[in-house]
């Protein structure tokens, strides 16, 4: 895995140009600390930091040939097929044996039709030496980061903004409304970012730049697009299901490094180790995160899949203190707000894994997207089944069966309450927001946090006016469940579960993280299953528990789902106070400095709290708190930049490619 | 008795839920306006239980008492009463 940075129709010096994406690309030695390199040219320059992975010896990059420049983040893991394919059909040889001369090739050979032939994670920029053109894409569901921006009449890319930062002259901004909107659904939507004038390349799409020309933009591929049948039968489908697995953990394992997998205690982790198990015979090492919180522990269910594969397993123990004195970290690493502080104990765990000596892991990210295991799918079969006899009184009684893991669901004394909630989305659960109604009504509360300067207001046309935007145009086809699937991978999975609490997390220690459940095979074919396979009654992600029941403890597969949380609010106060580090960030001092807040509100909340920490705290002032605290910081970030000069040594590719 | 109940309800709400007075109608909704979600309607009833002593059965738990703030002052005035 690495970082990549480019600066397109530069108007510079080439002294000047050399040293703005040095500079640009030593932001990003986190992500590639094996070594770096950089392309330079009248037209563009292009850098990269690599993390070796695949042919240690001669994948260095930007890596060139007679048409084309290539700097890419990823890894293709049928690049062996691809290859091989090119070789017998095409007769190109090959002067390496690395995934990133399969991808320079395949673009010789196929043009931007490459993109569709490769099953992978990535984001690259592909100069075109001959037509001099511009070629960058990103994966099909956006694992891996490219941002882009325009200043100044030049072009900027990289894999991570704090790159951008180094522009002489630049200061990087939020975009309050953009902001408000990361708010309510927990991403940006389309192309935009939380950053003025930074667009973020949205997954499954590429684009061409040229010079003196606005940029064409392409998608190659979209959620949903295969149109399939499902299996009749729930036996069928498990059969073709667990075989499409199978094959993209055995891909997702080609490495020339050792490969471990995280184990969370749920059902998705267990099944991507087991299924490592299988293909690796040899020991490999598991990691996991347990908590000094016991009502965040899963350690039991984590010992229960050690003992029974033999691994060679790792637990981290994280507390409030580890999270509290690491946040300000990790908002480096993010870059946006956060609404949880679950990606913390990830970003402890990988520079754990770092420092065994293991640089790439399995994890099951992507499994609650596909299989409807969010309880967001739980609330929407309910309130479609309970619309349709509204006035009975046993349907809305499945609320008690909705997020086992809060105590004021399954409280019979408060069932009432939680009735008289749902019973305001009955009118309205059906629209194009479908799972995100709910989403987003709890966090237009955001609307009173922001610093009234900025008229912040909530308007659900307009936010479902972009919603709509998104969606397909075969998506009239699909039940109400396959929509709220797609818009979870559009939202939850790519803005916040790949992006902050994934590829930041995990890069931020030069760790990659591969996800076999985001294999667009699979993908596609369990989209069009029937929604029974994947939410039976209210039993969420069915078909993996009937898949992997004989070889997963009945204990996990049966489990009641725990969403993966860490403490939120509780990690920043301490005997009744806010910490030192939070209380900074949230002074009013700090919150005029930055002016996104409205200091009366944030302090109203602080002393919400300071009165005291009640031992269920609810999850909207978990999440308002952790917004705001984590804004603050990436604002603080934003005008502190991080400089770390590139060391000299490590410097592996110098091209000059000047006429 | 009403504008007791309705001064300290307010006040808790003002406090727990982050909104100005003026910024609550009383005859709307607070779920429907989006001031308190479902663990916001808790801590109110747990309020209400604790403040006025009155206790609130699954039956009383409906949109007709709890529907604005003046539904909720005079479900606790009848509460109180009986």
């Amino acid at each position: 895995m690495c970082g990549i940075t480019g600066i397109l129709q530069t108007e510079l010096d080439q002294d000047q140009q050399r040293k703005n994406i040095v500079d640009m690309t030593s932001t990003l030695s986190h992500r590639g600390p094996d070594g770096w390199g950089i392309y330079l040219s009248n037209h563009i320059a292009l850098g990269h930091t690599r993390l070796s992975i695949i042919d240690l010896n001669s994948g260095d990059q930007p890596m060139m040939s007679e048409r084309y420049v290539l700097s890419y983040n990823g890894e293709i893991y049928n690049y062996i097929e691809l290859r091989k394919d090119m070789e017998s059909h095409h007769g190109i040889s090959f002067k390496t044996t690395s995934d990133t001369e399969v991808v320079l090739r395949s673009f010789e050979v196929y043009g931007p039709d490459a993109l569709q032939k490769f099953n992978g994670q990535f984001a690259l920029l592909l100069w075109d030496r001959k037509e001099k053109k511009l070629l960058i894409a990103r994966d099909r569901y956006g694992i891996r980061p490219l941002y882009i921006l325009f200043y100044r009449n030049n072009y900027y890319f990289a894999s991570e903004v704090k790159a951008f930062d180094t522009i002489p002259g630049y200061q990087r901004t939020f975009d309050i409304n953009n902001l408000f909107d990361h708010g309510l659904v927990w991403n940006t939507l389309d192309n935009s970012t939380v950053y003025q004038n930074i667009h973020s390349l949205p997954a499954g799409t590429f684009e061409i730049y040229r010079k003196d020309s606005q940029p064409s933009h392409y998608r190659y591929y979209e959620i949903g697009e295969s149109a399939g049948n499902s299996p009749p039968n729930i036996e069928s489908a498990v059969e073709e299901f667990s075989a499409l697995l199978e094959d993209s953990v055995r891909l997702r394992l080609r490495s020339d490094v050792p490969v471990g997998t995280y184990l969370s205690g749920g059902i998705d982790s267990a099944i991507t180790t087991y299924l490592t198990s299988q293909q690796n015979k040899e020991k490999f090492k598991t990691f996991s995160v347990s908590f000094a919180d016991k009502s965040f522990d899963e350690s039991s269910f984590q010992q229960e899949m050690v003992t029974r594969l033999n691994s060679e397993h790792s637990d981290l123990q994280v507390d409030y203190k580890m999270i509290n004195d690491n946040f300000l970290d990790a908002v480096y690493h993010f870059e946006r707000p956060v609404f949880r502080t679950a990606p913390l104990p990830l970003f402890l765990l990988s520079k754990m894994v770092k420092s065994e000596g293991i640089k790439v892991v399995l994890t099951g990210e992507g499994a609650d997207e596909i299989l409807f295991g969010y309880d967001s799918f739980k609330e929407l079969k309910l309130l479609n089944f309970w619309s349709k006899q509204p006035n009975s009184t046993l349907r809305p009684q499945l609320i008690k069966k909705l997020y086992p893991h809060l105590r004021h669901y399954k409280d019979p004394k408060r069932f009432g309450l939680m009735r008289m909630y749902y019973e305001g989305f009955l009118n309205d659960y059906d629209n194009d927001l479908t799972g995100l109604n709910i989403r987003v009504h709890n966090n237009k509360a955001l609307t009173n946090y922001f610093n009234k300067d900025f008229h912040i207001a909530f308007n659900k046309e307009k936010l479902m006016g972009k919603v709509s935007a998104i969606l397909p145009s075969n998506s009239h086809h699909w039940t109400l469940l396959q929509k709220n699937q797609f818009l979870e991978l559009k939202t939850l999975l790519s803005g916040y579960l790949l992006s902050a609490q994934g590829d930041r997390m995990s890069m931020a220690h030069s760790v990659e993280g591969r996800y076999p459940f985001l294999d667009h095979r699979l993908i596609e074919r369990l989209f069009y299953y029937k929604d029974t396979f994947k939410l039976n009654g209210l039993k969420q992600k069915y078909i993996l528990g009937k898949a992997y029941k004989d070889v997963i403890p009945s204990s996990i597969i049966n489990r009641p789902k725990q969403p993966y949380m860490a403490p939120d609010l509780k990690s920043f106060f301490s005997h009744g106070k806010l910490t030192e580090q939070a209380s900074y960030f949230l002074s009013a001092g700090k919150i005029a400095d930055y002016g996104i807040f409205d200091s009366t509100i944030v302090s109203r909340l602080i002393k919400k709290f300071e009165r005291k920490i009640p031992d269920a705290i609810g999850y909207r002032d978990n999440m308002i708190f952790t917004f705001v605290l984590s804004c603050q910081m990436a604002n603080y970030w934003a005008r502190n930049p991080k400089t770390t000069p590139l060391d000299t040594k490590l410097k592996k590719v110098e091209i000059r490619d000047f006429n | 008795m009403s504008e007791n109940i309705q001064n300290k309800l307010l006040g808790f709400i003002t406090r727990s839920f982050m909104v100005e007075r003026e910024e609550i109608d009383l005859d709307k909704s607070m779920i429907d306006e989006g001031i308190i979600d479902s663990f916001g309607l808790i801590e109110i009833a747990t309020f209400l239980e604790n403040e006025f002593h009155i206790k609130i059965t699954e039956e009383k738990m409906i949109r007709a008492n709890f529907g604005s703030v003046h539904k909720i002052v005079s479900f606790v005035k009848r509460e109180q009463t009986q």
